[in-house]
């Protein structure tokens, strides 16, 4: 491996020179979103504070989530267990702090996959139309002839447990969502006369979609992925609680949850406050940072996504 | 307007006939023998290859799939549906039985989200970005947010413990005991309506802040009215079109809301029993039950499209 690097080689000026183009205008970008909606920048705080616990979970949990301590079962919050313990003695904050990783990896896992999908699939129906688009509006009205819950659970039991397949199950609920808005989103631009124009020009199919289309799209996109993942936090907790979700060793909080049921007849406070005052955080910060988002790039979408 | 019914309704029937398709073939393909659900782990080692053989004869699972499709369709067209693995009763009796008190539950939650969601959606579009209005509007994204299991599992506690009160846990038609019928639904109904209030307030806010820009509102406050009676009679009405349509997509997710929800109140109706055919792999329940949601989904969705075509002619001619 010869090693050329041709960075080294660059004077300092001209790096600080050649960043801003892109970097000033992000910073500037983020000064204005700041500016104009103050709480939702404070809730990207919140947001970005819950991803930073998920990745260093294992250097802000004080014990280990799933290690069993039979000398302090069902104990309420004390000194030395800030969320008190469980029925066989594991720590509640520490299961709390990895159960974002669960969540989040499930919530972002799942958007990626399925309104990522759901997009493509839109752009492709909205740019073609035709039999095309006729068909696959069908077979999106279909998807959305279950509610959303119910075909996570039969998938997520018909996959078998796992992480993965938890995250495909919410994936397929998410995809309609994605095709519908996008399709709408694409419809609309084909009649402008950028477009138009472009087509004229003799621009093929791959060109406009990548270099005319595409651009548009990256807004509502943006807007619709993190309102859903609000949505499949939800839905992720709901499978966790209803036993079809991550299998119980993993941490998560909706099994957190279903475990503090199966505590006893009568579930301790603790075990039920604090992981759902984790999920409602969770949840209500991807909502208004998704609030924002949309009031910043495109206010004209308040209400269509 | 004739054809327009005719050709939703046909939709509707062909989405149904491929939900029971899709229904059946999903959950065919479950992993683990169905005969472990029934035995148990250890109970199924103990079987010989011929018991299994000819329980799976019994329950009718070694035919070839078409043909265990189209006896599920007969027992779906003759209304029995089939049995349960672990129970005696028929599923058509386990739905006769538990329906109506989810049916309950999610008709009260309606009424529930409408009594709630329009007065503050109101009071928040009588004077927007007003503290009203802000906080009102918070509370309903902050409800969106909670799930609602979460809310009837505290709604549990603190009853509990603040009052010693645990609502009765065995079904009573509303007929034969009204009081003890009526503490079991309102938990649940509260919990469902809430969530939905908070969808309702904000989509009625935002219908009726466009609506009152309209030129007929403007005429109806220059001829004097009242700001109060023009809200009432002629922004509401027409403000009220999205919001019904809202509220019929909402009941269906209701539907499938009240799966966690009844768990966690314990409240004997059909969520709790999708839950236990869950937790049992009970297949037979399983397609039995997400079929019969489908059906309501698809339903609902038919009757909200249907109402909102009679409410507003301009939308059968799209």
């Amino acid at each position: 491996m010869s090693v050329t690097q041709p960075d080294t080689t660059l004077p300092l000026e001209s790096i600080a020179v050649a960043q801003p183009s892109w970097l000033r205008r992000a910073l500037r970008g983020l000064r204005t979103f700041v500016r104009r909606s103050p709480m939702s920048a404070f809730w990207a705080c919140v947001a970005a504070a819950i991803i930073f616990m998920a990745i260093a979970a294992p250097a802000l949990a004080p014990f280990d989530p799933v290690r069993a301590d039979f000398r302090h079962m069902t104990k309420p919050p004390s000194e030395l267990h800030w969320f008190g313990t469980d029925q066989i003695g594991r720590d509640t904050l520490s299961r709390v702090i990895y159960g974002s990783r669960a969540s989040l990896t499930v919530a972002a896992g799942a958007v990626l996959l399925g309104t990522t999908l759901g997009a493509i699939w839109g752009l492709a129906c909205g740019y073609f139309g035709g039999r095309f688009d006729i068909f696959s509006q069908r077979i999106i009205e279909f998807l959305q002839s279950f509610p959303d819950l119910i075909l996570a659970m039969a998938i997520a039991m018909a996959l078998g447990a796992g992480m993965g397949t938890v995250i495909v199950a919410i994936a397929i609920t998410r995809i309609p969502f994605g095709g519908r808005v996008i399709r709408a989103v694409v419809l609309s631009l084909k009649e402008l006369s950028y477009v138009e124009a472009a087509r004229g020009l003799g621009a093929s199919h791959m060109r406009m979609m990548a270099r005319h289309i595409l651009p548009q799209c990256i807004a509502p996109y943006l807007i619709l992925a993190t309102t859903h993942l609000g949505v499949a936090i939800i839905i992720e907790a709901a499978l966790g609680f209803l036993g079809v979700g991550i299998p119980p060793p993993t941490p998560t909080w909706g099994n957190m949850l279903a475990d503090s049921l199966n505590a006893g007849l009568v579930p301790p406070w603790w075990l039920v406050l604090f992981p759902g005052v984790a999920i409602t955080l969770t949840v209500l910060a991807f909502n208004l940072l998704g609030d924002g988002i949309r009031d910043a790039l495109d206010p004209r979408l308040r209400g269509a996504v | 307007m004739y054809s327009y019914i005719v050709r939703r309704l046909a939709f509707g029937a062909i989405t149904v006939v491929g939900v029971s398709i899709v229904v059946f073939f999903v959950l065919r393909v479950l992993p683990g023998d169905p005969l472990v659900a029934i035995f148990g782990p250890e109970g199924f080692t103990k079987l010989s290859p011929e018991q299994r053989a000819s329980y799976m004869a019994q329950l009718g699972l070694s035919d070839p799939l078409i043909v265990q499709y189209l006896r599920w369709v007969r027992d779906i067209l003759s209304g029995s549906l089939g049995h349960s693995f672990f129970r005696s009763e028929s599923v058509a009796e386990m739905i006769a039985r538990r329906g109506p008190l989810t049916a309950e539950i999610a008709a009260l939650s309606v009424v529930l989200s409408w009594l709630v969601g329009i007065p503050v959606a109101i009071v928040s579009a009588l004077k927007p970005n007003s503290i009203g209005d802000n906080v009102s509007r918070f509370l309903s994204i902050l409800f969106l947010a909670i799930p609602g299991f979460w809310l009837a599992m505290l709604i549990v506690l603190v009853l509990l413990f603040g009052l010693g009160y645990r609502a009765p846990l065995a079904n009573v038609a509303f007929f034969t005991d009204p009081l003890a019928n009526l503490q079991i639904v309102v938990g649940p109904a509260i919990v469902l309506g809430l969530g939905q209030a908070a969808y309702i307030a904000r989509m009625a806010r935002s219908s009726l802040l466009e609506v009152v820009r309209e030129d007929y509102v403007r005429t109806a406050r220059a001829k004097g009215l009242n700001n109060r009676l023009v809200i009432a009679f002629h922004a509401l009405p027409n403000a009220l079109l999205p919001v019904i349509t809202l509220s019929g997509i909402l009941l269906g997710f209701v539907l499938a809301g009240s799966i966690p929800v009844e768990r966690a109140f314990g409240t004997p109706g059909l969520g709790y029993a999708m839950y236990t055919a869950v937790s049992e792999r009970d297949i037979f329940v399983m397609q039995n039950l997400v079929f019969l949601y489908s059906i309501v989904f698809v339903l609902l969705n038919i009757t909200v499209d249907l109402a909102s075509a009679w409410l507003d002619p301009r939308i059968r001619y799209r």
